[in-house]
């Protein structure tokens, strides 16, 4: 099982499965088709010749690329995956909640999370940047640049 | 010309060629704010200013945005604009060594240096190099795609073949949307957001940004900051003398970025990557590059500067814009009644040539204001990562709503973010996928065109004769057969034992 973690086997998987969607979907015309084929051609071969030579280096039981996944990984991977939790949650509730309140949320919980020595100076530190970030980029991006950023439809006064 | 240099040279247009430079400041180093972008808020700005001012004022925002761009690209790895994709390539690992502010003063001096041959070429060559830029149609075109497409080769990393893949995600990503032959929808899934195609500046954020916070998320229990922050005295000149000493280099690169910029609808990103690409074919220790090469910044950032000035020459001798902001430009002067073209030149030559010499002084005040900032922009190493990652991240999801105001965007940034992410660990590196982006909409739309001529004559007239098509071809088997032999020479020292050379 730890043989099927090699690097070049994975990433022959993950481009067979690129390449079969992207088959899938292409449709017959020559002149709207030509250039995506042509593309999807190329990643199906370089899949090919990625699980082949993967699959030859363990039946020759030459050295292969594991990638291995220790204690120290899934801390990683916890902290990545909280932040996309809080970024996703971020970007569903922008419209309801508007843009600058989601955004000091999203910005003040992530660092907090992230903050591994909870003082109360770190923790003020947590608030008080992202709440001088939405500020100075509020000036910027409504009064200066005129970019139009959700309003928020839940909170009270809404149109 | 003479008396355009005294129009340029009045206060008030100094004072607003200022104004723009600094707007220029903050468009360029805020990932998705492209000058594109810039330029169009601030046309309604110059209604109150004589046209002259006016133009300045958009020249200068231009010009410094396309020095600015080098900023984020150098100190997080995110361009500020897709032209300074090739920068971030050699700058973020200078960042990571903690020679940030030598990258950083190393853009500037070239983004200046840049800007005066472009300029000089728009006040001197401008009729010349439109007589050989009209010789390219869409074969031309699509050889000059494919030709840049080789630089996967310089990109790759370990694995030339996950590189090409990666390129060739690129590719299929920039197909997304109506087609360029029919109005048939490709790959829009049922989903109506995605008929209009996928938003360039959006990807590359996608592609680029967000995977990069994620990777200070991962590392943010191993370090701090993104690098410690050292003062390094007497950087500026040494870096400026490191610049000087390299003529060859810079001329090359000039030329490279002055030249694609006169060819409408290349652009800068083009420009910067043909630079890079022959910077490191042409090198005699190519060893660094990808690895904190100072040449690596310089080539890319001579030549999107070069073509700044260049994409305008188009312009004032045809009518022709040579990259979007130079369109947004042509809007500025339709809208005051002047036509760009050859009767502008007739007409109002004065206003022409006050314009090049804007963009002249442009580049230089640009190099004043970048080096007064440079040690002021370095310290955003020492920002705790735990701090900077939300922040690039907010400012990503503002960058990507700001294109087209629409959330799908920046789903579809999030979105990509995340797929290039997981995929690295894998050995596919974002830089190749978005360099299939960048070259997608340029590549496909100039297949297409040629195939439709060659249905009147021959694939072969039309793809393998003419001049320009020929040496674009020996340009790309080149180009592909050195990094065949570099690779091979590595793999067979590999073999053998020895290590490979590395300065």
């Amino acid at each position: 099982m730890q043989k099927l973690m090699d690097r070049d086997f994975l990433a022959g998987l993950v481009l067979f499965f690129i390449g079969l969607v992207s088959f899938a979907k292409a449709g017959a015309d020559v002149m709207d088709w030509a250039f995506p084929l042509l593309a999807t051609y190329f990643i199906l071969f370089a899949a090919t010749v990625l699980v082949v030579r993967a699959i030859y280096a363990v039946v020759a039981e030459r050295a292969t690329d594991i990638i291995r996944f220790g204690a120290e990984d899934r801390t990683v991977s916890l902290d990545v995956f909280t932040f996309l939790v809080i970024a996703l949650v971020f970007l569903l509730v922008m419209y309801g909640l508007g843009f600058w309140l989601s955004s000091f949320l999203m910005l003040s919980l992530a660092s907090i999370y992230m903050t591994q020595n909870r003082t109360f100076y770190n923790v003020a530190l947590a608030i008080g940047v992202p709440l001088a970030t939405c500020i100075v980029a509020y000036v910027v991006f409504q009064h200066v640049f005129y970019v139009p950023l959700p309003d928020g439809a839940w909170l009270p006064g809404a149109d | 010309m003479l008396e355009g240099l005294m129009m340029a040279l009045q206060p008030s247009f100094i004072f607003w060629l200022t104004v723009g430079v600094m707007m220029g400041m903050v468009v360029g180093t805020l990932p998705g704010l492209t000058a594109t972008m810039g330029t169009a808020l601030l046309v309604p700005f110059t209604f109150a200013l004589p046209t002259g001012a006016g133009l300045a004022m958009l020249g200068g925002l231009y010009v410094c945005a396309m020095f600015s761009d080098a900023i984020p690209a150098c100190l997080v790895n995110t361009p500020g604009t897709p032209a300074a994709m090739a920068t971030a390539f050699d700058g973020h690992p200078m960042t990571l060594q903690g020679r940030g502010q030598e990258a950083i003063v190393g853009a500037c001096f070239s983004s200046a240096l840049g800007t005066l041959f472009g300029a000089a070429c728009y006040l001197l060559l401008a009729w010349p190099m439109m007589t050989i830029a009209l010789k390219f149609g869409p074969p031309e075109f699509f050889w000059l795609g494919v030709f840049a497409l080789t630089i996967i080769g310089s990109l790759a990393g370990k694995s030339v073949l996950k590189g090409l893949a990666g390129g060739a995600i690129g590719l299929i990503i920039s197909s997304v949307g109506i087609s360029h032959a029919t109005e048939a929808a490709r790959f829009t899934f049922g989903i109506p957001e995605l008929r209009g195609g996928v938003s360039l500046v959006a990807a590359l954020i996608g592609v680029f940004a967000v995977p990069q916070v994620l990777s200070m998320i991962a590392e943010m229990r191993k370090k701090d900051t993104i690098t410690e922050y050292k003062a390094q005295p007497g950087v500026t000149m040494k870096t400026i003398m490191k610049v000087l000493s390299e003529p060859v280099h810079f001329f090359r690169s000039a030329a490279i970025g002055s030249f694609v910029g006169i060819l409408p609808g290349a652009g800068s990103p083009i420009a910067a990557l043909v630079s890079y690409n022959e910077a490191v074919r042409w090198s005699k220790d190519k060893s660094q590059f990808g690895k904190g090469d100072l040449r690596g910044v310089t080539a890319s950032e001579i030549a999107n500067n070069a073509c700044a000035p260049a994409s305008l020459i188009p312009l004032v001798t045809l009518g022709i814009p040579g990259s979007s902001p130079a369109a947004v430009i042509a809007g500025a002067l339709m809208l005051r009644g002047l036509n760009p073209g050859p009767e502008l030149f007739q007409s109002d030559g004065t206003l022409v040539y006050s314009f090049g010499w804007s963009l002249m002084l442009a580049g230089i005040i640009t190099f004043i204001v970048g080096i007064m900032f440079a040690p002021l922009m370095i310290r955003v190493v020492s920002i705790p990562l735990r701090l900077l990652a939300p922040i690039i991240f907010f400012l990503a999801v503002i960058g990507a709503y700001a294109i087209r105001n629409n959330i799908f965007d920046v789903y579809l940034m999030f979105g990509l973010g995340v797929f290039v992410f997981l995929i690295k660990p894998l050995g596919i590196q974002a830089g190749p996928v978005g360099l299939g982006i960048i070259l997608g909409p340029i590549i496909e739309p100039a297949l297409v065109q040629s195939l439709y001529i060659s249905n009147a004559t021959s694939i072969g007239e039309v793809f393998f004769s003419g001049t320009i098509n020929i040496i674009l071809i020996a340009l790309t088997v080149l180009s592909i057969s050195m990094v065949v032999l570099t690779r091979f020479r590595e793999r067979a020292r590999e073999r053998v034992g020895e290590p490979i050379k590395v300065d």
